[in-house]
């Protein structure tokens, strides 16, 4: 009888101490929200290598008595690199490493496209403000129109950390969505004249330019705006890496090894924000539909600014490479060149949007910037 | 978290997007002067008072046979091209001599073509 009794007892411990007895339904509520993602990434591929471990981190973020956030651990760990902003500039490093800014070198007009495009995030910031957002959360909010996930998890924790699953999950979402939410836009705002534009091809851009421009743009940006130096500073330098010509080891590992290890880590950690508590509220349904409101408003505001250049120009520039200014590199440009084809096969667009494109991440890193100095 | 500036949002959106534009409208201004100080960049041609004599770049055409068309010629000068054979290396472009022997043997070599 003793012997029975110490085994009940036993399994009423290990009962009480697992995670069944502390699940709640808004963690079952949350495991599913993961497995959607899961599938939308795996199945779908909506940018599987964020939206992966993205929605791991969510279905791991939900298993109660983990400690994963409190006591120390890998897990900790990768929370404390979330926490303090190390994981964002990380892989501004590896983008730089990637970025060719020759078309943007050779074009620099295009820097206003980019600018323009952030018109979306000014104005889900506003929408945030009317729908009851205090400010400093429509801000968070507003960065989902950079369409530029690292800067918008970057805002997010400094200025809404609480928000930052949600952000997240509606920045990457929309992200991949991009060749669905442009091209009505672009279509809407333009005439068949304008869609036909051929621009003439871009002037060579010699190593020297490409080589003192992100030294100097790093000097000019980060003090401008202190806040975002981390930021861009990184990606500045992935970029010397890439265009010195002498530290192609440096280059490789920012743009591959190093880049895919954050990924790893900032998607999860990323996703490890995602608990129920945080995330099953009213405001997440709001969050993802002011994302959708800021991506389409950033397209049309490069779309339009992309009008008046080709008016001031003289026909010489095409409005739908305005669009690729909401950042979503590549993706943005091959959707400008993909709607330029479908109006007139053979006009290749591709390279002259990928200077707006990258215009946009600049872009976008800047209005992080203004806002952190101005609303924190 | 300090106070923000101001929280109404129409004046934070026209601060920022004013922000947003000067500092990349300051930054092209930075493009454009690495250019204009560029020490490596091409020299723009001068134009001459008397035309210079200039060699023809474009080397003899190969000889085709009587016979093969100028669409041929094309092709096949294309096909070579895209191996990385210049024009000054194709000769001649001529018809193989038809005999049966030899057509044979090159059969199992361009097969799947």
């Amino acid at each position: 009888m003793e012997l029975f009794n110490a085994f009940a007892v036993s399994l009423q411990a290990v009962w009480n101490d697992s995670g069944f007895a502390a699940f709640t339904a808004g963690n079952g509520i949350m495991i599913l929200v993961g497995l959607v993602l899961l599938y939308l990434a795996i199945v779908k591929e909506f940018e599987p290598l964020l939206l992966g471990p993205i929605a791991f981190g969510c279905i791991l973020a939900n298993f109660p008595r983990t400690g994963f956030l409190t006591d120390p651990g890998l897990m900790q760990a990768i929370h404390y690199g979330i926490a303090n902003e190390i994981f964002p500039p990380l892989i501004f490093l590896g983008i730089g490493a990637m970025t060719d800014f020759g078309p943007l070198l050779a074009r620099p007009s295009t820097l206003l496209l980019g600018a323009a495009a952030q018109v979306g995030v000014f104005v889900a910031l506003m929408g945030a403000m009317m729908l009851g957002f205090n400010v400093q959360e429509a801000g968070a909010i507003g960065i989902i129109g950079g369409a530029d996930g690292p800067t918008a998890i970057y805002l997010s924790i400094q200025m809404a950390p609480h928000l930052l699953g949600a952000i997240a999950v509606a920045a990457y979402s929309y992200m991949s969505l991009v060749p669905l939410i442009q091209p009505p836009v672009m279509k809407l705002l333009t005439s068949q004249k304008e869609r036909e534009v051929v621009m003439e091809q871009m002037r060579p851009v010699t190593k020297f330019e490409r080589v003192c421009f992100p030294i100097v743009a790093a000097i000019i940006i980060s003090l401008l705006l202190p806040p975002i130096a981390a930021l861009l500073g990184c990606l500045m330098l992935g970029n010397l890496f890439r265009e010195s010509g002498v530290m192609d080891r440096l280059s490789d590992t920012a743009q591959n090894s190093l880049c895919n290890i954050v990924t790893i880590f900032l998607a999860t950690g990323t996703g490890m924000t995602m608990n129920a508590e945080d995330f099953l509220v009213p405001q997440t349904l709001l969050i993802i539909l002011l994302g959708l409101i800021a991506f389409i408003f950033g397209t049309a505001g490069g779309v339009i600014f992309g009008k008046i250049m080709c008016r001031v120009s003289g026909w010489k520039i095409n409005p739908l490479i305005g669009s690729a200014g909401v950042s979503a590199v590549p993706m943005a440009a091959r959707v400008s060149q993909v709607v330029g084809m479908k109006s007139k096969p053979g006009n290749y667009l591709l390279m002259h949007a990928m200077g707006p494109n990258v215009a946009g991440v600049i872009g976008t890193a800047v209005a992080a910037g203004t806002m952190l100095a101005m609303l924190k | 978290m300090s106070q923000p500036v101001t929280s109404n949002p129409f004046i934070i959106m026209l601060i920022n997007m004013t922000v947003v534009f000067l500092v990349l409208i300051a930054l092209g201004l930075v493009i454009k002067l690495i250019h204009y100080l560029d020490p490596t960049k091409p020299k723009v041609k001068q134009e001459s008072a008397a035309p210079a004599v200039v060699p023809d770049p474009s080397p003899a055409a190969p000889a085709a046979e009587e016979g093969i068309s100028p669409e041929v010629v094309a092709v096949i000068a294309a096909a070579l091209s895209s191996y990385g054979y210049g024009p000054e290396q194709i000769h001649a472009i001529r018809p193989l001599s038809r005999d049966g022997w030899k057509n044979s043997g090159r059969v199992p070599f361009s097969n799947p073509f």
